[in-house]
């Protein structure tokens, strides 16, 4: 028998999905504090929205339970439901209603009381800075103003927790910042964020606590730093070649070299022994006339903890999922 | 659906009001739902004018018919499709409640195009409405029963063009087997029998009974009360459809 945190804002316990007979979440088991930022970091399709699913009350599970706002979302939805915003996956406001209707719309479905909805609308767009666009259709914003439409929207009944998947996915570097801005002031005015994303820099950046999932079952918890320190183990070294760059298979089949990423032109080589790896790196320079640019060694991050802790290149991290997503998808 | 909160009710009729702003009250939607039975009815005035009573009510059944499971065939599929949807699966409202506020969506468009159809039809026939009132209601009654019924060939569609083709299934067969067209009494036993199954047939009948006057209310009020009844089972089993498909 699992014991419940009634205190904290989420509490999963043995959440089991599958769709068909795809086991999309496996036996996952959580609490998420009040007042913290949750992350919840896997790539595409390792289950993070259909947890979201299971959390929001958009789909049942096969079996375990969903304490959310302190209601079991099996037995009382409703009011678990208004006490949660729902930013999913894809900004899926209503295209032929405009900025103003879709809020008003939100806050009518919500229960805000008539003298406090237009207030509220207004409210939310100085802050996410749409309100010169009040009469313009949703469907003729461009991606950033709608992904921060939605999430106003999903602010509307100033709820408990927020529910944000892949809020930045997709999104140009200035929008996902003002985004990622958002949500930390939010944050810091006592909201819950439970954050689904694939962006691990993401996850470091905003999250109080971080939970890794892959193909369905939940592999670490903690916090960022203590996830990290579990791979202080492993040296992380940045190399750059010169111009006819690097042998990738090569450096790959070194002594000591236990994984190897590329950031852009550069290598990001994880090593057991770091003078074992250096010497072997000068011999292999040498042997193949390469010419080392720059060489850095760097502490642990998210990142290096993702890449031990799922065995998963952090490439994987950086696909982008397919644009149609439907309901009932994997994901 | 019995024991619906007043919040929910309220709740569904934003559903339907946004529906109705988003995508019914629009010119091609009006155009559709009068086309198709009004080329009908002239393909069978081929043969001579038709009775000015049969006329009326027959013609205001089909364009409900056609109006309602036109727009509601696509009410829920659509929104799932978009992904709008989920926005009405994460509100604090109850499935119920949703199904419910797209039907209201389609009670005041088939209501709308119905009295503009039949008012003036009713006039330049010169068939006086015995019960103006009556004749309301039976609208009322209709455009909910057809929505509801769309509402549910909408809830088994995968994509818009499978709810359509559901739609017509529905509502080609009926148009012919419920008394529209030709009176009931000129049919054979045996279609006879089809047609009260039919929920057209108890709409036209209804109609016909309000130009007809207070001597049939016990008659008309029984067409109110399966009306009624068809609304029900139609909501109850698309919700039901529903339910199993998002869970």
């Amino acid at each position: 028998m699992e014991s419940i945190e009634m205190d904290n804002a989420i509490e999963a316990i043995n959440l089991t999905k599958y769709y068909g007979r795809i086991l999309a979440v496996d036996n996952i088991s959580f609490g998420v504090k009040r007042g913290e930022i949750f992350g919840f970091l896997g790539p595409n399709g390792a289950g993070k929205t259909t947890t979201v699913r299971l959390l929001t009350g958009q789909a049942k599970p096969n079996s375990g339970r969903a304490i959310v706002a302190g209601f079991d979302m099996a037995r009382e939805p409703i009011k678990a439901k208004g006490l949660i915003g729902v930013v999913p996956e894809v900004s899926n406001l209503y295209d032929e209603l405009s900025v103003w209707d879709n809020l008003i719309f939100a806050a009518k479905l919500y229960g805000v009381p008539r003298d406090a909805r237009e207030g509220k609308a207004m409210e939310l767009l100085e802050v996410i800075g749409l309100s010169g666009r009040r009469g313009d259709r949703f469907g003729g914003l461009s991606k950033g103003m709608r992904r921060r439409l939605t999430i106003a929207v999903a602010l509307i009944h100033e709820p408990e927790i927020l529910f944000l998947d892949e809020p930045t996915a997709g999104l140009d570097v200035q929008s996902s910042r003002a985004i990622r801005n958002l949500v930390s002031e939010l944050n810091r005015d006592g909201m819950t964020v439970f954050l689904t994303t694939h962006y691990i820099e993401e996850a470091e950046q905003l999250c109080d606590r971080v939970a890794i999932i892959d193909r369905g079952r939940m592999v670490a918890e903690g916090k960022p730093e203590e996830l990290e320190a579990r791979v202080e183990d492993r040296t992380a070294v940045d190399l750059c070649f010169g111009p006819n760059g690097g042998p990738e298979d090569g450096l790959r089949a070194l002594e000591h070299v236990k994984g190897i990423s590329r950031l852009g032109d550069a290598f990001r080589v994880y090593v057991d022994d770091l003078k074992g790896f250096l010497r072997a790196l000068g011999d292999f320079a040498q042997e193949n006339g390469l010419e080392i640019t720059s060489i850095n060694t760097v502490r642990p991050s998210l990142e290096d903890a993702f890449v031990r802790i799922t065995g998963l290149s952090p490439e994987v991290m950086r696909v982008e999922k397919e644009p149609a997503k439907r309901r009932g998808d994997v994901g | 659906m019995a024991r619906m909160p007043v919040e929910g009710l309220i709740r569904a009729f934003h559903i339907a009001n946004k529906d109705a702003k988003a995508y019914y009250f629009k010119a091609p939607n009006f155009t559709y739902a009068l086309l198709m039975p009004v080329s009908l009815f002239m393909a069978f005035s081929i043969a001579g004018p038709a009775d000015p009573k049969l006329i009326a009510p027959g013609l205001t059944s089909l364009v409900i018919l056609f109006g309602t499971t036109s727009i509601e065939a696509v009410a829920v599929v659509l929104e799932r499709q978009t992904g709008t949807f989920e926005r009405l699966l994460v509100a604090p409202i109850s499935l119920p409640t949703i199904i419910l506020g797209k039907a209201l969506a389609g009670l005041f468009f088939g209501s709308a195009i119905g009295i503009a159809v039949f008012a003036p039809l009713a006039l330049a026939s010169g068939v006086a409405v015995a019960s103006p009132p009556m004749a309301l209601l039976a609208i009322a009654f209709s455009s909910l029963s057809f929505s509801a019924l769309g509402v549910l060939a909408s809830t088994h569609a995968k994509w818009v063009p499978e709810a359509q083709m559901l739609a017509n299934l529905l509502r080609f067969p009926m148009a012919f087997l419920s008394g529209a067209f030709i009176p009931l009494e000129l049919m054979p036993s045996q279609l006879r029998a089809v047609a009260r199954i039919l929920p057209l047939t108890y709409s036209v009948e209804a109609l016909r009974m309000s130009m007809e006057g207070p001597g049939e209310t016990s008659a008309y009020l029984l067409d109110m009360l399966v009306l009624a009844l068809y609304s029900l089972a139609f909501l109850a089993i698309a919700t039901s459809a529903l339910r199993r498909k998002i869970e």
